[in-house]
């Protein structure tokens, strides 16, 4: 039995349309505008936060790589989205499936081409990661990580792109179901997630710790009496209804994400009170915290009375206490990521079997509008 | 029958949803000949050429190519097929001798040889002084000409062109002629769809005749196809001049078979070498000849006969 794909069909299709993709479009333009535009969102990162206290290069690797996760979403699709119909359209597919290539052949040679220049993008934005590493505060193992999931998404979506221009003979419907599915997975997940959490709310009776509600009337002040502060020790357990939110039913929504997948890849921890401005780490802490669910779990009251000063002050700050133990938790909870990761792979090697099923001859069944040579 | 070189066609179906391209075509072509496959537009010359080409598998009937099924082995009879599409497209950024060398690597040829083919083929084509020049310059008769070589890269013994002449200009179209000829007289299989008549009568062995979707003729052209004279090739020869009369009466006398045309009268001659006689004699009988030519009027009877009932 033949293997379906050979490394020498492979290479020849990815060489062919690697020479045609330099000589005839404006890679090295766009490559250029593309190179001008992360430096100037790393520029200005920079700008805003050099006198600034903290990690300053976690904060520009973090918008650096957001910006070319986001701008890849935009470029990316443009590589394959039309490259089988618009072959179709230029009567150059049928010329190439009459030789001894196979389908398989033709679609993982268009794919690693594609993945190619996905790369060569990659590689334009690396002097602006290499700079946020130099600046300090980023661990190789994390760009390391987050890099190869980047990697690893952009070939998805190529995958993506080049199973839409199998399935519609027009080129123009290809691109804008790419741009659309690429879009849902980006925009439609949060927004699925979101609407969601209305259904996923239940009533249930918590325990927590609070000022009584008749506190404030009990002490109001009176003539002479300076204002009197709350303290823990006025606080008492009651038991409420109070609306909780199931998002551990719902956290997967988010998992399909890619921003949330690259994002949650990242493997460094900081507390949560550490200010500095880190949309990965956000994004990744916001899916874990959905993950995780309401918190603190049903068993532990809530603690509702951390403005009252503390009655011991080496304890340290309430607030900051109670974020510390949530970060501790959220880092307990298992990742989103690889659930991502699989979901992702699943829809990359099934855009390229479709493709490889739509393009195999000869055909029986040849769908309406589609032309053959 | 089963390792039958060439192409067998026997009643072939394709439809494409409710419009029936190909209704029932039976079709043979021999290896050392040029078969023509001849039809008015829209008579399903192209959408058999796909079938045969393993890109389109028919509804109904066999289809065999050097003996193998293109359905079932499409890849075997790849091996053995040249395709040359109507509307040739091609990688407008490659060079032209890039174009023929990408498709020798398609053909899983090690990259010496494939550049060795491709300089081959250039040269064959007379496309040597463009192979360093971008594809998308040439013009229409020079992307035929490239098309040619590149269903050719891989030495097949069937080869499938769909209107190869068209674009071309007379030179070419000579040279055409002459390559196709050369490849039947090195055994292969040629079938050549076209609809101008007079060429295919110079090219071709025989002629396919397809109407609405039906093949509904086979012509022979090489072989005796008139009233035979001593098992000589007789061919129709179209004499005309200006004096109509005493020129049927000069052939009466010399006792040629005619058939009268408007302005011209149909001769049927043993050969060539009978003809220029005849043109001698003629002559010689102070007949006042304007025109003597080789007829087509056979395949263009029969053509005619064939699609008459065309809407």
């Amino acid at each position: 039995m033949r293997l379906p794909v050979s490394l020498k069909g492979v290479r020849t299709i990815a060489v062919l349309e690697l020479r045609q993709r330099l000589r005839t479009s404006r890679w090295p333009v766009v490559l250029g505008i593309w190179f001008l535009i992360i430096g100037a969102v790393a520029g200005l990162t920079w700008w805003a936060v050099h006198d600034q206290p903290g990690d300053r290069g976690a904060t520009l690797y973090d918008v650096v790589l957001f910006f070319v996760l986001g701008l890849g979403m935009l470029v990316v699709p443009s590589l394959t989205a039309t490259s089988i119909n618009g072959d179709r359209e230029r009567g150059v597919l049928a010329t190439l499936q009459t030789t001894l290539l196979t389908s398989a052949d033709i679609v993982v040679g268009k794919l690693v081409a594609a993945w190619a220049i996905s790369l060569a993008f990659l590689l334009a934005a690396s002097p602006f990661l290499v700079w946020a590493w130099v600046a300090g505060g980023v661990e190789v193992g994390r760009v390391l990580l987050a890099l190869a999931v980047l990697v690893f998404v952009l070939a998805v979506v190529c995958a993506l792109g080049l199973m839409f221009s199998t399935l519609t003979a027009r080129t123009i419907s290809s691109a804008v179901l790419t741009y659309l599915t690429v879009a849902a997975l980006t925009f439609g997940t949060v927004i699925a997630f979101l609407l969601s959490i209305p259904i996923m709310e239940t009533q249930q009776s918590v325990r927590v710790k609070a000022l009584p509600d008749s506190w404030y009337q009990e002490h109001q002040p009176t003539e002479g009496n300076s204002f009197v502060e709350p303290t823990a020790a006025d606080c008492v357990f009651v038991t409420r209804e109070q609306p909780i939110i199931h998002t551990e039913r719902t956290w997967w929504l988010l998992a399909l994400n890619p921003f949330v997948v690259v994002a949650d890849a990242a493997p460094s921890r900081k507390p949560l009170t550490y200010l500095g401005f880190e949309p990965l780490q956000m994004i990744s802490d916001g899916a874990r915290t959905a993950r995780m669910g309401p918190t603190p779990p049903m068993s532990d009251p809530l603690n509702e009375c951390l403005f009252a000063s503390q009655p011991n002050p080496g304890e340290g700050d309430g607030f900051e206490q109670q974020q510390q133990v949530q970060r501790e938790r959220l880092s307990r909870v298992h990742a989103v990521w690889p659930y991502g990761l699989v979901f992702l792979g699943v829809i990359g090697a099934g855009s390229a079997m479709v493709a490889v099923r739509r393009l195999r001859t000869p055909i029986r069944r040849l769908p309406r509008g589609t032309r053959i040579a | 029958m089963d390792a039958v070189a060439g192409i067998e066609v026997t009643g072939v179906r394709r439809a494409f949803g409710s419009v029936l391209a190909v209704d029932h075509i039976d079709l043979q072509a021999r290896p050392g000949e040029v078969t023509a496959l001849i039809g008015p537009n829209g008579a399903g010359k192209t959408t058999l050429l796909l079938m045969l080409a393993t890109l389109l598998a028919p509804d109904e009937g066999s289809i065999r190519i050097a003996g193998i099924d293109p359905v079932t082995a499409p890849r075997e009879v790849r091996a053995q097929i040249g395709w040359m599409p109507d509307g040739f497209g091609t990688w407008d950024a490659l060079t032209v001798r890039e174009v023929l060398e990408t498709v020798g690597a398609a053909y899983r040829m090690a990259p010496v040889p494939a550049r060795a083919r491709a300089a081959e083929l250039l040269e064959l084509v007379h496309l040597g002084d463009l192979a360093d020049r971008p594809a998308r310059v040439l013009s229409r008769g020079q992307k035929q000409r490239l098309g040619l070589a590149r269903a050719l890269v891989h030495h097949p013994s069937v080869l499938l062109l769909d209107e190869p002449a068209s674009g071309l200009d007379p030179r070419s179209r000579i040279e055409l002629r002459d390559i196709l000829r050369q490849l039947a007289a090195c055994g292969a299989t040629l079938l050549v769809s076209s609809h101008i008549l007079t060429e295919l009568q110079e090219i071709a062995d025989r002629a396919v005749i397809v109407a609405g979707g039906r093949s509904v003729a086979t012509q022979d052209l090489s072989s005796d196809s008139g009233p035979g004279v001593g098992g000589h090739r007789v061919s129709q020869w179209r004499v005309a001049s200006l004096d109509q009369p005493r020129l049927m009466a000069a052939l009466a006398h010399h006792g040629v078979p005619t058939r009268l045309l408007a302005d011209a009268v149909d001769v049927a001659v043993a050969g060539d070498l009978a003809a220029s006689e005849l043109l001698a004699v003629l002559v010689g009988d102070g007949i006042p000849i304007t025109a003597f030519a080789p007829s087509y009027g056979a395949l263009e009877t029969a053509y005619l006969a064939a699609t008459e009932d065309r809407k």
